[in-house]
């Protein structure tokens, strides 16, 4: 959950990209990093195996824009999306404010999106929440592979739910959509919290609400204005 | 599992004072606490090297996490401590509560027994600041859906 520090007037956020093996989500990050100037940014952590496969989490942290004096930090994680790797994915996602879905477009992939979104449900469940509640949206990436599925066929598949959520076509090896994609999940993230800090503070300041009257004069008086 | 959003101005200057103390008392060079989630709440000191606390903060989390998952499937709660050698510095790591995790880096001027000692304690204070902290959550407001709106980019891309 988002994290306030009023001392330091900083407010923090977990991102955490989610996907299939080898969808691009290590990429996202590493195209994020190689753009975002070097007061912004922290340092570029990937926990990997010797062959590049992410075997715990890639960390990116961000210092992003500053609202009303706060000064707004993300997060980056990436998970491990080979399937023996859950128990790791369980942990990477504790906290997590937003997601970003990093599909495969491939068409030989499909199989392979549906079971790590259901992987995700899943692992949310596990932590009391549920894909309703924590905003995401969903990036479909590698749109520069041969034969593609059109992006009409992934949201079919992927953003069929109740609400349909924000979805970016995507090259992250050439970067195109990165940004578009981490900037709105970011949006979404901080409209969200200022929309619940509106809401507590609306409640907090509300006066108490007097007990209903139930005296014969208050229905009278009802009665009056009908 | 106990919430902690929000670190007031009073908690945020408890937490530091009971880092600066268990520094002076311990002789670690640096301490932070640090939430589960892999998100420093204080520090206190200074690291080799100048290494990024929010880059050891998501490592020590992580590897807190999975040092738990190990404990559990060999029938344990939690590792409460754990404790990394390395040639010149050392790392100490133990559970606060359910939510909060407090690192300790120290080097060869300091002993692992000295740091333990100090760290009881301290993890005892800093229990007791973040309850405080819990039961009295102050709502105040920080900026608007609109100021959001208003902010032409979140990255600068």
């Amino acid at each position: 959950m988002a994290i306030i520090n009023y001392a330091n007037k900083e407010v923090q956020f977990k991102i955490v990209y989610y996907g299939p093996a080898l969808c691009g989500k290590t990429t996202n990050l590493a195209y994020v990093h190689s753009q975002v100037s070097e007061v912004n940014k922290g340092e570029l952590v990937s926990l990997a195996t010797a062959a590049d496969r992410t075997l715990f989490f890639d960390f990116l942290p961000l210092n992003a824009v500053v609202i009303k004096g706060f000064k707004t930090k993300f997060q980056l994680y990436t998970v491990p999306g080979q399937v023996i790797y859950n128990a790791t994915r369980q942990l990477v996602l504790r906290s997590v404010d937003g997601v970003v879905f990093v599909a495969d477009s491939q068409w030989d992939k499909m199989e392979e999106n549906i079971e790590s979104f259901k992987n995700l449900q899943e692992n949310l469940a596990r932590q009391g929440t549920s894909i309703d509640h924590v905003p995401y949206v969903l990036q479909y990436n590698k749109r520069d592979m041969p034969n593609p599925a059109p992006v009409h066929y992934l949201e079919y598949i992927l953003n069929n739910r109740r609400v349909r959520v924000p979805s970016f076509v995507a090259v992250a090896t050439t970067g195109q959509g990165v940004f578009a994609t981490l900037n709105t999940i970011s949006r979404l993230l901080l409209q969200k919290f200022a929309w619940e800090n509106e809401q507590a503070v609306a409640k907090h300041q509300r006066p108490a609400t007097p007990p209903a009257s139930t005296s014969l004069s208050g229905i009278a008086a009802s009665a009056t204005r009908r | 599992m106990h919430s902690m959003p929000i670190l007031t101005i009073q908690s945020a200057n408890h937490l530091l004072d009971a880092l600066e103390d268990y520094l002076d008392k311990s002789e670690a060079s640096f301490a932070m606490v640090i939430d589960r989630g892999g998100s420093v709440l204080s520090q206190h000191g200074s690291l080799p090297s100048n290494a990024d606390t929010a880059t050891i903060a998501a490592l020590a989390a992580g590897s807190f996490a999975a040092t738990k998952e190990l404990a559990l499937r060999i029938g344990e709660t939690e590792f409460s401590a754990l404790h990394q050698q390395g040639e010149q510095s050392q790392i100490f790591m133990a559970g606060v509560d359910d939510d909060t995790i407090i690192v300790t880096v120290f080097g060869p001027q300091t002993t692992l027994g000295l740091v333990r000692f100090y760290s009881a304690r301290t993890i005892k204070r800093i229990a007791a600041v973040l309850q405080e902290n819990r039961s009295h959550q102050h709502v105040v407001p920080l900026f608007t859906e609109r100021d959001v709106r208003a902010a032409s980019t979140i990255f600068g891309h």
